[in-house]
């Protein structure tokens, strides 16, 4: 596991020769031996088609290749910092919100409507999410920043989560994720609770939920 | 769960954090300098009394030693319990026993008059030396490094013991012909993590966890004089800030090379 957690704002990494990681540009803020900072101009990882895919996805987000050895502090804009591990699983995470992650996972971005149709692309507008949003695939860790404190719900089948859309981080596992409404009538005259759409999760895995509702 | 903890002269904490955001100060009809503006509350007899006070003038023959920015900062005198606070940044105590710290001069909040206040050579910073406690204010907790380490200029506090820090540039990316390119056109960026501060000796080098920055104190100007680092020159204007330095060679000096 190349990530410690040195408090909640900050984790170290651990950098060898031939391992590469990537994180958000600007994150970096100490390092010890020889290391580099590279940007890349790709976004990520992939060649040059997945590099149109994600600028056409509005999910390249500025990244930089970490490469040689020695340790890495990163910490970004004062956000609290949460280490998810990844077995073989796919973490589904807003691309803003990748602080850094190893580079042997498999970086993709997904159409939220290929999850729920229409209403796939109806939730990923209230999540703010957008219509597409980035995958994470295989064995590492990944550094994902919240806005105040995370917390990790289970999911089992027994027991779907319901999470509201702003307080969504980022979920793994093999989870089917639905918008549910609970519009009334007071909602339309303006006299609604402020909890009309949640998001559902059901299915098998793991969802984040950051204890503000503060974007990015 | 417990409910909110209430205290009362007796029940706050001498020279020690009330939570991670307060610190309380306790003063025997003695004195303490703090930051304009940081104190919250005070329990007790205490007088605020700007710098250039005249009964205050042996105390700061000792220990205040920046005329510039003298302003900025005024001496607590008294008995009582004083509580300090900055924006919510986490607040720490900092005990130091003949030795020598250097901070960024916005997250120095208090000190006591047994440590002598000097601006560093570095400027925007100050240097603390002597026996005594100062109380600093970080966005996050300070996490302790030991050299040899690099640090983005953004996220350092402060360090203690070592050799001041110097310049690292760090844009191997930016040579070559690719890299040439990549300056011209802008294609591609730059990973903001050009530039550090270099930390090498034996001491101990103070990091915040992230790269937000606290309101910048100005340090006071110091002379122009021939010699004197920053000297004369307002602060903020040290030779090419922000501007990537460019390595000799480099193929984006063609635009120099050809006149344009």
């Amino acid at each position: 596991m190349p990530f410690r957690e040195i408090n909640s704002k900050m984790v170290e990494a651990t950098v060898a020769p031939g391992q590469k990681m990537f994180s958000q540009r600007g994150a970096m803020l100490a390092y010890k031996g020889e290391v580099s900072f590279t940007p890349n101009m790709q976004g990520g990882q992939g060649g040059l088609m997945s590099m149109i895919g994600r600028r056409v996805a509005n999910e390249a987000t500025p990244l930089m290749t970490v490469e040689g050895s020695g340790t890495v502090m990163f910490g970004h804009g004062g956000h609290h910092i949460q280490v998810i591990n990844l077995a073989g699983d796919t973490l589904y995470v807003e691309a803003d919100r990748l602080l850094a992650f190893d580079g042997t996972l498999q970086q993709g971005t997904m159409f939220m409507g290929s999850q729920g149709g229409v209403m796939g692309m109806v939730r990923g507008q209230v999540t703010g999410q957008g219509l597409f949003t980035t995958t994470l695939k295989g064995h590492g860790a990944v550094a994902v920043m919240a806005h105040g404190g995370v917390i990790e719900l289970p999911i089992t089948p027994q027991r779907p989560v319901h999470v509201d859309p702003q307080a969504y981080v980022a979920h793994h596992g093999d989870v089917r994720n639905k918008l549910s409404t609970a519009l009334g009538w007071r909602d339309m005259v303006g006299r609604g609770s402020g909890e009309a759409f949640q998001l559902e999760l059901s299915g098998n895995g793991a969802v984040y939920v950051q204890a503000s509702e503060e974007k990015l | 769960m417990t409910g909110p903890v209430i205290f009362d002269p007796h029940s706050l904490p001498a020279d020690d954090n009330v939570n991670k955001y307060t610190f309380c100060v306790e003063l025997k009809s003695s004195q303490w300098f703090l930051q304009k503006g940081k104190m919250i509350a005070y329990y007790g007899r205490i007088e605020f009394n700007g710098i250039g006070h005249g009964r205050l003038d042996r105390l700061l023959r000792t220990s205040f030693h920046s005329p510039l920015h003298a302003s900025d900062w005024v001496v607590a005198d008294g008995s009582g319990k004083m509580l300090l606070a900055d924006r919510a940044f986490d607040v720490n105590s900092y005990d130091l026993e003949d030795g020598n710290l250097t901070i960024r001069a916005g997250n120095l909040l208090a000190y006591q008059p047994t440590l002598a206040l000097k601006q560093s050579i570095v400027p925007g910073f100050l240097t603390l030396i002597g026996t005594g406690k100062f109380v600093a204010a970080s966005n996050g907790p300070v996490v302790f490094m030991e050299p040899p380490i690099r640090v983005d200029p953004q996220a350092l506090v402060g360090w203690a013991d070592c050799p001041s820090p110097c310049h690292h540039y760090d844009h191997g990316y930016m040579t070559g012909v690719l890299g040439g390119i990549r300056s011209l056109t802008g294609l591609g960026g730059t990973s903001g993590e050009e530039h550090q501060f270099e930390f090498v000796g034996a001491g101990t080098v103070l990091l915040q966890s992230t790269e937000a920055l606290m309101a910048e104190q100005t340090t006071g100007q110091v002379p122009a004089e021939p010699g004197v680092p920053g000297g004369g020159a307002p602060a903020g204007a040290g030779g090419a800030a922000g501007s990537v330095p460019r390595l000799p060679g480099q193929l984006g000096d063609l635009q120099r090379r050809f006149g344009l």
